[in-house]
């Protein structure tokens, strides 16, 4: 049988098709890996985290990595929130040495918010997690007639997620400093 | 003995039965084709896309592999199912990126049965560290419980130079112990609150350290 022979008896549907359907299943496959996946950064730390809460990780170190490649450079604090019972206010300040940044992580592993150290300056962070965008913050200092004297917060529309709070570890002489900055940050359900 | 037209009702049956399985088995035969390959095609690149990456998604220095959409809320779907996959925690590329090296400057394989040197320049604004980890991003347990250097804690030349000598005897200077780890996985992360980490295409790009291998035993 010649190559003629043989390529005019191909079923060219199907090979037509076929990369069509590859591209299909491509697509799906890709689409569907976050959410088929058990072992998110998000379900490997939730378990262990109290609800509203920040909580400082203690040192990383081996037998005890609470994730895969995470590195023992830096000391955490983590917030796991859930905003279906009312917003949760979260405030920290972030001080003047490089490396120092405040997350909001939601399920998915997305950064909805992300804020680093400035050199030279504490950086101040006042959050509202709120479960969705029109949510009702309550009223304003300026509606009620009274000068603020602080930053209104960051409003972020999140269900659930987790805050991190990642400090640089600058050795033992510093852990002290570290940790009191950590301990710092709060992380509460408020009411209105 | 049987005469010809005896046989030929059953010759005819048989070949009819005969045909309508070669046919059977063609059309089986298409079909088991076309689905092998649109699983390894559509399944294949899938994989490859997310674990491995692309220029699309990643940006490559060397043997330094970064994502630059980690962590972003505008990642494509690429890059947030290769770190949920890997369940390691991923903050904002905006301000930090992290790069991984699984081989050294010449695309070897990094072991720990081989002693390597890291060289880089100390690059002044931003704050980066540099730890050694398993392929399955353990910490390597050693009795001198050092994981990792960073740029506030590591010894930096007299001309802004570093060198960071992974083995697994103790070394002087910037050691890092590999223990009997096996493959090795070495992370740069770089955080710059001033300047974005990562520029826009056609730009320079900040140098990264080289990865050379001394010996193997």
């Amino acid at each position: 049988m010649t190559m003629r022979d043989r390529l005019g008896q191909a079923n060219w549907q199907l090979i037509l098709a076929a990369p069509v359907a590859a591209g299909i299943l491509h697509i799906c496959a890709t689409l569907a890996a976050p959410y088929i996946t058990a072992d998110s950064a998000y379900s490997r730390l939730a378990p262990g985290l109290p609800l509203n809460k920040m909580r400082m990780l203690s040192e990383i170190a081996p037998g005890s990595e609470p994730l895969p490649f995470l590195s023992p450079d830096a000391r955490y604090a983590l917030c796991r929130f859930d905003t279906s019972a009312g917003p949760v206010s979260v405030t920290a300040t972030l001080p003047p040495d490089p490396g120092w940044m405040l997350a909001v992580m939601t399920p998915q592993g997305d950064n909805i918010y992300a804020s680093a150290s400035t050199p030279g300056r504490p950086t101040p962070i006042t959050l509202a997690l709120v479960p969705s965008e029109e949510h009702f913050l309550g009223v304003t200092p300026e509606a009620r007639g009274i000068a603020r004297d602080t930053d209104p917060p960051v409003a972020l529309a999140a269900r659930r997620g987790i805050v991190v709070i990642r400090a640089p570890d600058r050795g033992f002489s510093y852990q002290r400093d570290t940790e009191a900055s950590l301990n710092a940050a709060r992380c509460s359900a408020s009411h209105f | 003995m049987l005469s010809h037209s005896a046989l030929t009702p059953l010759h005819v049956a048989l070949h009819k039965v005969q045909k309508r399985i070669a046919i059977v088995f063609s059309i089986l035969g298409d079909w088991a084709a076309f689905i092998g390959a649109v699983l390894i095609l559509g399944l294949g690149t899938s994989w490859y896309m997310i674990d491995v990456g692309t220029p699309l998604t990643t940006i490559r220095q060397g043997p330094w592999i970064g994502w630059t959409s980690g962590g972003r809320a505008d990642a494509d779907p690429y890059t947030r199912a290769h770190f949920t996959r890997l369940g390691s925690l991923q903050l904002s590329g905006e301000n930090l990126i992290t790069y991984v090296a699984h081989t050294d400057s010449d695309g070897r394989r990094l072991h720990s049965s081989c002693d390597y040197s890291v060289e880089g320049r100390e690059p002044g604004t931003s704050w980066w560290s540099i730890t050694v980890f398993n392929d399955r991003g353990e910490l390597i347990a050693n009795p001198a419980q050092r994981y990792a250097f960073t740029s506030q804690t590591i010894a930096i030349r007299p001309d802004g130079t570093y060198v960071v000598t992974l083995a697994r005897d103790a070394r002087p200077g910037n050691w890092l112990p590999t223990g009997g780890a096996g493959r090795l996985a070495l992370t740069l992360t770089t955080i710059d609150s001033t300047t974005p980490v990562l520029v826009k295409s056609g730009a320079a790009q900040k140098p990264l350290p080289m990865i050379r291998r001394i010996q193997c035993r």
